[in-house]
């Protein structure tokens, strides 16, 4: 008897594991994953599915058991906002690396092809410093993300 | 039905006190608190975990991996030397407010 009780409590904790698994991810579905979210989820979930299984025990039908424990999780609006919040400033963070290292690229990229103009103005001995010209254009680049970089910091 | 609202207010100081005692669930707090007001106040899940953020964005609680139950771990969460002085705090404001309430609410001698 003790045996069949035990595979019981499995199978049920089984089942009942998706539908809450099912309801949590509804929860959340509109926060963007992150490494928080995946964590909370995980609690929840498993602290959700213990209380179904204590209510079991205490002679519930699973069903009334699994709707009740949903039910009394109550609103989930702050735990959101607080995710959304967190999401948002590893997003803000992630930018400013972006600009810094797009400057340094253009400035690095820009004088390797000004570099490589030159070379050429010089090694074919041209009466004319042609290589200027395109120096004026190329240097749109590395002006413009340093405007970019200097844009957001201000923010 | 005792008013949300007004305890609200005080879980920080509720939720701290168990943790302090030992360290605890999220499950397992909301079982206590269940069994030691009798039923009187059942704590929603949803607001036991948004306390749980912000107590632990403040760094005044810890959260650790416990014991493996359905193949995952658990998290277990721990009070911190910060959150042990805001409990304090948290706990005589409370008084203070008790003793002003009373204190207002007397019938008049």
């Amino acid at each position: 008897m003790e045996g069949n009780k035990e595979s019981n409590k499995h199978i049920i904790g089984g089942i009942g594991m998706m539908k809450i698994n099912d309801y949590v991810e509804g929860l959340f579905k509109d926060i963007p994953s992150s490494s928080e979210k995946e964590d909370i989820m995980q609690e929840i979930i498993l602290n959700l599915d213990e209380k179904v299984q204590d209510l079991i025990e205490q002679g519930k039908g699973e069903e009334d058991a699994i709707n009740k424990s949903i039910v009394d999780f109550g609103d989930a609006t702050e735990i959101k906002n607080s995710l959304m919040q967190s999401s948002n400033v590893e997003l803000n963070t992630k930018k400013k690396i972006n600009y810094s290292n797009r400057m340094w690229f253009s400035i690095w990229g820009s004088a390797m092809i000004i570099g490589l103009f030159l070379f050429i103005n010089l090694y074919y001995n041209d009466r004319d410093i042609w290589f200027v010209y395109p120096t004026f254009a190329i240097l749109w680049w590395p002006l413009a993300s340093i405007f970019a970089l200097l844009n957001n910091r201000k923010k | 039905m005792i008013s949300s609202d007004i305890i609200r207010g005080h879980l920080d100081a509720v939720i701290l006190k168990l943790i302090i005692e030992k360290d605890r669930y999220g499950y397992e707090i909301s079982k206590e608190i269940s069994k030691r007001t009798d039923n009187t106040f059942e704590i929603k899940e949803a607001t036991l975990y948004a306390v749980f953020q912000r107590l632990d964005k403040n760094e005044f609680i810890i959260s650790y991996s416990g014991q493996i139950t359905h193949g995952r771990k658990r998290k277990y969460y721990k009070v911190t030397e910060l959150g042990q002085s805001y409990f304090k705090e948290k706990v005589n404001e409370w008084k203070e407010t008790k003793k002003v309430i009373n204190t207002l609410l007397e019938e008049s001698v």
